[in-house]
């Protein structure tokens, strides 16, 4: 049998319209074209046999067919597999330490139970704390790692939807519906984090939000080798520990804050002068009792205006004014709601009771807890609850807050309330200890 | 900034509030519509989508009744009303359904333009019924999210514009009819152009493959060489702000589409409860369960539309989702009810399975649901200095 005559080097073209493909080794027999014929020779008349636009209108077919999807992520992205009508399953909404410290406590208790988790990153597994003190350790985001969300998802038999948002709950039906497809869930568990504030004067196309690795990461990249001018808005902890972090890794490093002194919301008079001299002596420049008006991009570089109308020019600015939660699906599934998602102190149930939360994204008693020491145990409660297995249930108490700056390390335990009066225990140049007292007791211990 | 969200937005209401398809009592032009739908619709719907028969005297008649009318104010639509308008005739035919969420958009259009000519002449003809035309607008929305290319694009000339390329089908269109369309302009192509054209000469058009259904929207491929389009006809350019603009009442009438092919699905349920319970008893998405999922879906589609706010990313969210929620609960709706009517809802002149064809169609118009939950992950990433 003879082959047809056509050359080999054939070429595929797409109709942008249709996306019909034109197979010059098949041609188009129906129109007139025989197999072989080139796509040059294809006549001016002739249309496409599936949407009737012409010739004009095709463009060759890469090999490859063309991604929108950056190059890292050359492995097919998950999907929803099941969209059954009912499901056993626990899904958990959130990769990050609150996400995996609940897959991790369910697991352990029950080596079968399926539990989905949905991630808007890849859901790697990082001590997030890490991030404002990796500057002046020379890491980066690979040693930042502790373990791919692939890895931690197949060692702990998770199935997990990574680059996957979660934007729909019907509490009803108890389905989640995500950007890869609807799961419907048997309990849900949110570990959404919390978002840093937005701020009209902060755009987030000139200001950077240091909450995430992704984050991190990208400012690390464009930071480069070099040393940066950074202005750092907000001297709360993480405002604090990076402004030290950034200082030791050689920038130079302007620390902008509306307070007296750094962390005045949470110190007293005596440690704040302390600490404002400690990072003096790092080689941050401070601007306290300052507001910012606007962030504005320069000839010379970002420049951020002051309301004295002093302005400072910058290659990089970094607000960290704060934290708080997006309550979008919170609402939709009609949970309560304050500061964070409501829930309750002992079980970390919602107001819905297949719905569960821990984390950056709740508040216990009005009051949110954002820090890394809870997690754990809430995990624990919500884990033996969600598997109905017998606990003495969740127990609050304040975590100690520790100030990573290696210039002066900071414990701060208790509750402390801005309007009680700090009694001074020991002073001396090495050492501070302050505390307060309500009706006699101990309400709240500093160290320095 | 995060707006705060309304929970159980409508729990306030007597359910017939948040109902979309359902009249509130009180209301005579909803009722009108209903009963003009039900009349003409349910005995025409198989003519239409199989044998490709237009419906418009139906719509003439609808327009009539006022179902255009919440589109009058140009500058504060009842949006509620005609998502209201829409599930109401798509109850009965998803393609009358879709002729009328084409000819809403085309009166949005209208209304955006700057000429008396199109924003008071041809507006008050449009909604009447006196005149009909669509929308060609899938291709600059999946060209603006980043999907495809800029199909149109228009040269400047004396007194307006000439207009060159192809768009494969657009509905709600024929000869001596008009659509909104949009065209890249410039060398670089980044500025675009939203116009009226007019398909006044036979040449324009040309005839589409043979679709699985839906087969009465007069759907049609258009070509242009060197088409003039007068100033006057210009709606907007450029024409970034009105795309944005009509991106919610776009999307929302649309979900107000499925949420009346839903209802025709659990209508087609019920009808066949008496006689064949005892053994539908064993299928899942049981009418009761999905008219419980409709009501949710309803609740939040009147509330969103009641309280427009497109400049806030979580309500944009919240749109995008209601799009995509509708498009996927009108499929499960659809094939549940194909189970639980069985052969006879299989019959080529059944209501099931049009509406499963009906729900598909819903899946996959601009914006299909992989267009929805791309646009929803673009929305949701972080924003981060360049």
């Amino acid at each position: 049998m003879n082959a047809p005559a056509y050359p080999t080097s054939v070429t595929l073209y797409i109709c942008k319209v249709c996306g019909w493909i034109y197979d010059e080794s098949k041609g188009d027999p129906d129109s007139g074209l025989p197999p072989g014929t080139r796509f040059e020779d294809i006549p001016d008349d002739w249309y496409c046999p599936l949407c009737g636009v012409g010739k004009a209108d095709f463009e060759p077919l890469p090999q490859q067919p063309p991604t929108l999807a950056s190059p890292d992520q050359n492995v097919r992205p998950a999907s929803v597999r099941n969209t059954g009508a009912t499901s056993t399953a626990i899904v958990i909404v959130g990769g990050g330490a609150a996400g995996w410290s609940v897959a991790r406590r369910l697991r352990a208790l029950d080596p079968l139970v399926p539990i989905t988790l949905v991630s808007a990153c890849t859901a790697d597994v990082y001590a997030k704390p890490e991030l404002s003190v990796a500057l002046s350790r020379g890491l980066d985001a690979t040693g930042l790692r502790q373990e791919t969300g692939q890895d931690a998802a197949q060692r702990l038999h998770v199935t997990l939807l990574p680059q996957t948002v979660a934007v729909g709950i019907d509490p009803h039906a108890q389905r989640l519906r995500t950007t890869r497809g609807t799961l419907p869930y048997s309990k849900l568990i949110l570990a959404q984090g919390a978002c840093p504030v937005e701020h009209p004067a902060f755009p987030a196309s000139l200001v950077w939000r240091i909450n995430t690795l992704a984050a991190w990461a990208a400012l690390r990249t464009q930071l480069g080798q070099n040393a940066r001018r950074i202005v750092i808005v907000g001297a709360g902890l993480v405002g604090c520990e990076l402004a030290e972090d950034a200082a030791r890794a050689g920038h130079s490093v302007t620390l902008v804050y509306r307070g007296k002194y750094p962390l005045a919301s949470l110190l007293p008079a005596q440690a704040g002068a302390r600490l404002q001299q400690q990072l003096r002596s790092c080689g941050v420049a401070l601007i306290p009792e300052a507001i910012v008006s606007s962030v504005k991009r320069t000839e010379h570089g970002t420049m951020v205006q002051l309301e004295t109308g002093e302005a400072l020019t910058a290659d990089y600015v970094i607000a960290a004014i704060g934290l708080q939660t997006d309550l979008r699906l919170a609402h939709m599934a009609g949970l309560q709601t304050d500061q964070g998602i409501a829930v309750n102190a002992q079980t970390l149930q919602t107001s819905n009771p297949a719905i569960y939360a821990l984390g950056d994204c709740i508040s216990l008693d009005g009051q949110p807890c954002r820090y890394i020491g809870p997690i754990a145990p809430q995990a624990d409660a919500i884990a033996h609850a969600v598997l109905g297995l017998p606990y003495e249930g969740y127990h609050h108490s304040p975590p100690a807050i520790r100030l990573k700056n290696r210039s002066l390390p900071l414990e701060l335990r208790g509750q402390p309330d801005p309007a009680l009066v700090w009694h001074t225990i020991h002073n001396t140049p090495e050492r501070l200890v302050m505390q307060q007292r309500h009706d006699g007791t101990v309400t709240a211990t500093l160290e320095v | 900034m995060m707006l705060p969200h309304i929970s159980h937005p409508m729990s306030d209401l007597p359910p017939e509030a948040a109902s979309t398809t359902g009249n509130n009592g009180c209301d005579d032009v909803s009722s009108r519509i209903e009963q003009i739908a039900q009349t003409r619709l349910s005995s025409l719907a198989s003519t239409i989508d199989q044998e490709g028969y237009y419906p418009l005297d139906v719509l003439e008649e609808l327009a009539q009744a006022g179902l255009f009318s919440p589109l009058a104010s140009k500058d504060n639509p009842d949006l509620v009303q005609a998502v209201r308008g829409v599930s109401a005739v798509s109850r009965w035919c998803g393609s009358t359904g879709f002729l009328v969420w084409c000819h809403m958009a085309c009166a949005l259009y209208l209304a955006a333009a700057p000429d008396a000519s199109l924003n008071t002449d041809l507006l008050a003809l449009h909604l009447k019924g006196a005149r009909f035309g669509g929308t060609a607008l899938s291709n600059p929305i999946k060209a603006q999210a980043g999907i495809e290319k800029m199909a149109l694009h228009a040269t400047r000339v004396a007194g307006g514009y000439l207009v060159d390329g192809t768009l494969p089908w657009v509905s709600h269109i024929a000869q001596g009819q008009y659509c909104g369309a949009v065209a890249s302009l410039g060398e670089d192509r980044t500025e675009q152009v939203l116009f009226l054209l007019r398909l006044d000469k036979p040449e324009l058009l040309f005839k589409c493959p043979h679709f699985s259904g839906m087969e009465g929207t007069s759907t049609w491929g258009i070509r242009l060489q060197a088409h003039f389009v007068p100033e006057q006809d210009v709606i907007a350019s450029p024409a970034a702000p009105l795309l944005k603009q009509i991106k919610v009442p776009f999307l929302l009438l649309q979900c107000g589409m499925a949420a009346g092919i839903i209802q025709g699905a659990i209508d087609s349920m019920e009808e066949v409860e008496g006689p064949l319970g005892h053994v539908n008893q064993y299928l899942h998405d049981r009418p009761d369960t999905l008219a419980s999922e409709l009501k949710t879906l309803e609740e939040r589609l009147i509330f969103l539309a009641r309280n427009p706010a497109p400049q806030d990313k979580g309500y944009m969210l919240d749109v995008l989702d209601i799009r995509a929620h509708g498009a996927e609960l009108a499929l499960r709706a659809t094939q549940s009810a194909l189970l639980h009517q069985g052969a006879r809802g299989y019959l080529s002149s059944a209501a099931p399975q049009r509406r499963v064809r009906e729900a598909q169609f819903m899946a996959i118009v601009t914006p299909a649901i992989k267009h929805l939950r791309y646009e929803m992950d673009r929305l949701s990433q972080e924003e981060m200095p360049v």
